[in-house]
């Protein structure tokens, strides 16, 4: 169905709104570089205010940049107005024309193209199928259900074969459980015709489950670019790292590095650490944290110790147990697979934590 | 956006018009000069062979010639000036006082010699004498052998005209290259040149029929011949008569307003605080007076009240009760505009949180404690915003007072006296500026003060179950005035019905048809042209006042802020104003449309737009904007969108305005007296004529007609709006 794949590119992209009245002047998007490969998917992650959502809006068209240039395929859109740009964007709110049953939505793009009724009537068919709103064909938007209406302007976006998809949170208005079947039936969607598409979001488990590359924003700037097991487990700092998962911080210093180039030597509580990796900006002397994954963390000890503290909480997950453990550096979750078997500590006990040194990475402190 | 390339090519092609432009001008300017110096030598020669054969009678020639050609002036020398032998005769010494000057004296040299070679010469620069430009043309009177110049004949031809006509096409050059250069910009800079367009030619719809005749009005009361002055201000405000009638209006504004606002209080009271029955009825009859045509409640006082009304002559018998005046004028202008007071205040009644109403009679409050100290302190502001609103209505009114004002004075009649009846037209434009005045004053106390002081407690949703103020005999009392009232204005309806059928009201009221026959066959015409250009009107007005809420809600750029102001001015303008400013502005080039039925169509889409885009606005705000964006997403652009999904989202807002435009084009006066003619005439003024000529019963069946009419569209528009209530809700909950 979908034309040839193309790539994205941002360049040096900065948006700065001005209030025209107090000039004050709020910079949402700077120096955004980033590109996107041919039919990659990749999503836009960062907290609420960070930029995403205009960040998007200027590759779809709707906001100037400032400055920069944005490039799809070959050719310059950065000016262009969204009418003649190869995108299809999923809005948020959706957007669906409430005067049109979900027949006409999906069909409103072929008509602008001036396509044949048959060939309309195909296509539309075709996508309601693929999304599977076939019997829906004829009803008001206003009388479809939240997931529904995704579904339909999913398929809007999907029939006029864009270049570029566009998606904007498209799940945050659905409950857990159609957000995940969501998920999968976007990415199965996308994969099988190939687009190339960009994805906003602020659900950590939404970007890592859905992407092949993660960018992470923060007040307007990109702060990493990555697969999703490069973003987990080898974050630049520690915003990163606490923002795509759980995670224990242990402030350091990094005496220095090994010859291999990843490994650090670091002193954490008087103790000393060989980090299995290191952020590639941290020097030594530098004051550094160490960062551990619940996984990567264990109850050991009193002699092997890194902290301690007192069991909060023990939540059981079947093939796993996580146990809450409040600590000088703050709480600490420690994850126990297979605790079959084992002796688990119980709410109010001490504990001592350690962690696979292999497995812990060191991070320049904020 | 903007390239170098796109830059270089944006110039180029604006000098390539530039250029093409002057040369066209330059040989229009040519061409006519030609002209223009054919006719003038041919003129000359006339005046030259009609010399007097004595040189004794020269003398008087100057004067004969004067009093042939009034508007040229002339002087008459013996001989040719410089040789021998020459003799100033007479005529207007300013002639040779230019030949005379130092400066000129090489050309006056050639003039001599052209008239001795029995040439006629033209003074290469044009003369002027008391601000009016001047062709200067020097002629040979032969002899009688035609051999050489007996006399010489300096005459001075107007050329007002000719410069008029070079400034005209000159000033029309410059808007054409602007108009090119904007539009051509917008669409080689421009990402949404539509948009730019739309923007373009509403920008030239404001300022070529809001902004140019309002500032022509106000141009024409500080100019006297010519120069700048204030004479007419001071002649204004030092005339007795004319601060009679500002005092007049205001005193009517006033007295309108209190009793608009109190009935409507009392009516909003009825309706939103208390268990009354019947209300839908009374909010009905309420609105009557509102849409119905004017002179129609004027004409049904008179019929009830006049000097042979059947209540004062033939119920009370009494022979020297006088209707026109102060008193009349309140009673009509109460009856028309205290349902605007009772809208307002319904408004305000209804979003008041209860709960604080509910928490004083909680707190055994009696009902009169919570209304005095809790219900009207909340609604005090909406109050003094609805006598304000009443009372520019009222400075506003044009209709009522032209019939009913008698020898009592107000502004907008007095303006219209002064332009049609006198033919003053700089006093009327001062007059009715005058107007502005406590309009302005209203409207900004309204907003400065009203606005701030505002705290009616709007909990988002009205509340639905509104407490019960009244006790039981307050309840009856309020509900016996509300009857009372809307009695009388049923009375008020009936009487122009009854008016239809009867002979000669007041004198003999045998039942006929005859009325209607006549007034059919002698309004035809009026009613005719009337909806035509209405009709034409509708539509027009429509579509401009929602592609103008679209643009102002939804698109940025330079001068929005005034365009919106421009648009809405004529909201706030008295129509005599406006009526008169059109007058002033399109009775000459290069807009010349007094006498068509363009400027009426013009006058109603002007007057109607504030009130379509105000509805525009309001449901544009409604919609979400990524609803178009979606659309523009798909590969829309703007006209599509406007088409395919603005208009039919905002068609409730689209139908309203368009019925609006309509009716108040149908029931127009103010404005529209002033640019009606012959051949485009109204029906408000055809009823007008009928009642000031005492023919009662032809205007009661044409206001009867106007009323069905109106009454036909407002029930049109509501089925129509009604079918898509359902988009309304979905746009909303979306
Ligand atoms: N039209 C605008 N005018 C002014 N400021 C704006 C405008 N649009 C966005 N901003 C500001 O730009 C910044 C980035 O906004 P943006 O909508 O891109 O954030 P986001 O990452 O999408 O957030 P969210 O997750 O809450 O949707 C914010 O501070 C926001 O207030
Ligand atoms: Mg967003």
């Amino acid at each position: 169905m979908a034309a040839k794949s193309v790539p994205v590119m941002l360049s040096d992209v900065t948006k700065i709104f001005r209030d025209p009245k107090t000039k004050a002047e709020v910079h949402a998007v700077e120096n955004a570089n980033f590109d996107v490969k041919p039919g990659e998917l990749v999503t836009l992650l960062g907290p609420s205010g960070c930029g995403k959502t205009t960040t998007l809006r200027m590759i779809g068209g709707f906001e100037l940049p400032t400055r920069g240039k944005i490039l799809i395929g070959d050719s310059d859109v950065t000016f262009l107005p969204p009418n003649v740009r190869q995108t299809a964007t999923v809005f948020q709110s959706y957007g669906l024309f409430p005067h049109m049953d979900v027949f006409d939505n999906v069909a409103y793009g072929l008509k602008i193209r001036k396509l044949s009724q048959d060939e309309i009537k195909n296509r539309v068919n075709a996508v309601l199928d693929l999304v599977g709103l076939s019997e829906l064909a004829h009803r008001a938007p206003g009388r479809l259900s939240g997931g529904q209406q995704q579904r339909v302007a999913l398929a809007r976006s999907l029939v006029v074969e864009p270049q570029v998809l566009l998606l904007d949170e498209p799940l945050s208005n659905l409950d857990a459980l159609l957000r995940e079947q969501m998920r999968v039936e976007i990415r199965r969607i996308q994969k099988s015709l190939g687009i190339t598409a960009i994805y906003v979001t602020h659900d950590r488990i939404e970007a890592m489950s859905l992407s092949d590359r993660v960018i992470v924003m923060r007040d307007g700037r990109i702060q990493q670019v990555g697969t999703p097991g490069d973003i987990y487990e080898y974050p630049v700092s520690m915003f990163v790292a606490g923002f795509v998962g759980k995670v224990a911080f242990f402030p350091a210093r990094l005496e220095g590095i090994e010859d291999d180039g990843r490994t650090a030597l670091c002193t954490v509580g008087g103790r000393k650490v060989r980090a299995g990796s290191v952020a590639g900006n941290l020097g030594a002397g530098a004051r550094a944290v160490v960062m551990a994954r619940p996984e990567s963390l264990r109850l050991v000890g009193r002699e092997d110790a890194i902290a301690t503290g007192m069991v909060t909480a023990r939540v059981y997950l079947g093939s796993s147990v996580e146990i809450y453990v409040k600590t000088e550096a703050g709480e600490i979750l420690v994850q126990i697979d297979d605790p079959s078997g084992k002796i688990l500590p119980s709410e109010g006990e001490t504990v001592w934590i350690g962690f696979d040194e292999k497995l812990v990475r060191a991070l320049p402190a904020d | 956006m903007f390239t170098k390339k796109k830059l270089i090519m944006f110039a180029v092609v604006c000098a390539i018009f530039a250029v093409g432009e002057f040369w066209i001008f330059s040989t229009l300017q040519n061409t006519f000069e030609k002209n223009s110096i054919k006719e003038m030598t041919s003129l000359i020669k006339a005046m030259t062979s009609s010399a007097p054969q004595n040189d004794e009678d020269l003398a008087h020639w100057s004067e004969e010639l004067s009093a042939i050609y009034p508007d040229n002036r002339f002087f008459v020398i013996k001989g040719v000036p410089g040789e021998e032998g020459s003799e100033n005769i007479g005529g207007d010494s300013a002639l040779f006082d230019i030949w005379k000057l130092p400066a000129n004296a090489t050309i006056a040299e050639n003039a001599a010699e052209s008239v001795s070679y029995l040439e006629v010469f033209r003074w290469p620069a044009k003369v002027s004498f008391l601000g009016v430009p001047y062709t200067l043309m020097v002629a040979p009177v032969p002899d009688e052998e035609d051999s050489s110049a007996r006399a010489t004949l300096l005459v001075a031809i107007d050329a007002s005209g000719y410069v008029a006509f070079g400034k005209l096409v000159q000033s029309l050059a410059v808007v054409a290259f602007l108009l090119f250069s904007l539009g051509f910009g917008i669409a080689t800079f421009s990402r949404d040149p539509i948009s730019g367009y739309a923007i373009l030619v509403l920008a030239a719809i404001v300022i070529a029929f809001v902004a140019y005749p309002l500032i022509e009005a106000v141009r024409l009361t500080l100019v006297k011949e010519g120069r700048f002055s204030f004479d007419v201000w001071k002649t204004i405000l030092s005339n007795r008569q004319y601060l009679q009638a500002l005092w007049g209006s205001i005193q009517l504004g006033i007295v309108t307003a209190t009793l608009s606002t109190f009935i409507g209080f009392m009516y909003a009271f009825a309706v939103a605080r208390t268990s009354m029955r019947g209300k839908r009825l009374v909010t009905g009859l309420a609105t009557m007076p509102v849409i119905s045509p004017p002179f129609s409640l004027t004409l049904s006082i008179i019929l009830l009240f006049g000097k042979n009304g059947i209540i004062t002559k033939q119920l009370l018998g009494l022979q020297n009760f006088n209707i026109y005046g102060l008193g009349g004028l309140a009673l009509v202008q109460t009856i028309s505009m205290f349902p605007i007071a009772f809208l307002t205040m319904q408004g305000v009644l209804q979003a008041i949180d209860s709960t604080l109403e509910d928490a004083s009679l909680d707190l055994n409050a009696s009902r009169w404690h919570t209304f005095a100290h809790v219900t009207l302190p909340l609604a005090a502001p909406g109050l003094l915003s609805s006598w304000l609103l009443v009372f520019t209505n009222s400075l506003a009114d044009f209709a009522n007072p032209l019939l009913l004002s008698g020898s009592y004075r107000v502004l907008s009649v007095e303006s219209y006296i002064e332009v049609t009846g006198m033919g003053r037209l700089n006093n009327g434009a001062a007059l009715s500026l005058l107007l502005l005045l406590p309009t302005l004053t209203a409207f900004l106390v309204q907003r400065r003060w009203v606005s701030k002081k505002s705290f009616v407690v709007v909990t988002g949703k009205p509340s639905t179950r509104l407490s019960d103020l009244a006790s039981p005999g307050a309840r009856r009392a309020l509900t016996g005035f509300v009857a009372v009232v809307s009695g009388f204005i049923v009375a008020l309806y009936a009487t122009i019905v009854a008016g239809c059928f009867v002979k000669n009201w007041g004198i003999d009221y045998t039942f006929t048809l005859a009325n209607i026959g006549e007034a059919l066959a002698r309004g035809k015409q009026a009613l005719l042209s009337t909806i035509t250009l209405a009709g034409i009107a509708t539509p027009i007005a429509g579509i401009l006042s929602m592609v103008a809420a679209f643009i102002l809600v939804r698109k940025k750029f330079l001068g929005k802020r005034i365009l919106e102001s421009l648009i809405m001015t004529p909201f706030a303008i008295p129509g005599t104003l406006l009526g008169i400013s059109f007058i002033l502005a399109f009775n000459k080039p290069p807009l010349l449309l007094v006498g068509t039925g363009a400027i009426l169509v013009i006058n109603y889409v002007i007057r109607e737009l504030p009130v379509g885009v105000e509805g525009g606005v309001a449901a544009l705000r409604q919609i979400d904007p990524s609803i178009e964006e979606a659309a523009s997403d798909l590969g829309a652009d703007q006209a599509t969108i406007f088409r395919t999904i603005i208009l039919p989202l905002i068609r409730p807002a689209f139908i309203s305005s368009m019925s609006y435009t309509f009716v108040r084009s149908m029931t127009a006066v103010s404005a529209i007296i002033f640019l009606i003619s012959a051949r485009w005439y109204h029906i408000t003024i055809q009823i007008y004529n009928f009642s000031e000529n005492l023919r009662f019963g032809l205007a009661s069946v044409l206001s009867t007609m106007l009323i069905i009419i109106v009454l036909a569209v407002f029930g049109l528009m509501r089925l129509l709006v009604r079918q898509s209530e359902f988009l309304e809700k979905t746009v909303t909950t979306q």
